[in-house]
């Protein structure tokens, strides 16, 4: 009776390190996908793009485009309590704020507002509304002004994802000795 | 308008830009994307079910 072993599998050499494209990444942040689309992954930007700024964009329309903002409730305090302070009465924002670029207006309109304003900058687009304008939001848009923003800080979470897709490569990634088919 | 309908662009776009930050492959992201797809609408039909027999029932 033989007792020879098989021979053992050659070992798998391990894959090589991933470089971090911390360009692309920054490029995510500012618009998503726009990473991808330089890193030559063309569909794979695209997909980002469109399908974020569709569901961000979505969220915005069912909260009458008044649900992505930063309140200054505290004008009173120093600079750094004042933001810890709206930043906590909005936490919503730091939900929204990765989606890039298109948050940035309700940025501006943080430093520049005055609630004696009759004429805000940009149109008053991302301007913390009145609270009376928030509750009748609220009391009035049949929960659509709440599912709204939950809308938009799901697609600025997303981005996140999006970013490290760029810094990093995906989760799983395909070694180069088998090309993928269909690869983006 | 019932405030449900809103949801299948939600799932759409978390199953499909969730399973392409975890593959390249453009086979493989549409097939995890169904996956996950199928997945979140039977766990909301799951707990919009649940939620529905208690308000009824209870």
């Amino acid at each position: 009776m033989s007792s020879a072993k098989p021979p053992a599998p050659a070992p798998v050499p391990p894959p090589p390190p991933v470089k971090l494209d911390v360009v692309a990444a920054f490029l995510s942040y500012l618009i998503p996908g726009l990473g991808q689309l330089t890193q030559g992954r063309v569909r794979k930007g695209l997909l980002f793009m469109v399908s974020l700024y569709a569901l961000f964009f979505y969220g915005m329309y069912l909260g009458s485009f008044k649900n992505v903002y930063l309140p200054d409730y505290h004008p009173n305090e120093p600079t750094v309590n004042r933001l810890a302070s709206d930043i906590y009465t909005r936490f919503q924002f730091v939900g929204q704020f990765p989606i890039g670029m298109i948050a940035w207006p309700a940025v501006y309109q943080y430093v520049v507002y005055s609630p004696d304003d009759k004429s805000p900058p940009l149109g008053g687009f991302m301007r913390a509304p009145e609270m009376d304008e928030i509750n009748r939001l609220q009391r009035d848009g049949d929960k659509t002004w709440d599912l709204g923003w939950v809308y938009t800080v799901i697609a600025g979470v997303l981005n996140v994802l999006v970013i490290y897709d760029a810094l990093a490569g995906p989760a799983f990634r395909e070694l180069k000795s088998s090309p993928p088919q269909g690869a983006a | 308008m019932n405030i449900y309908w809103h949801l299948p662009i939600l799932i759409v776009v978390v199953s499909l830009v969730y399973s392409a930050t975890r593959h390249d492959n453009w086979n493989k992201i549409v097939h995890e994307a169904v996956h996950w797809g199928v997945r979140m609408t039977t766990f909301l039909i799951a707990i919009g079910a649940i939620l529905f027999a208690l308000s009824t029932f209870l």
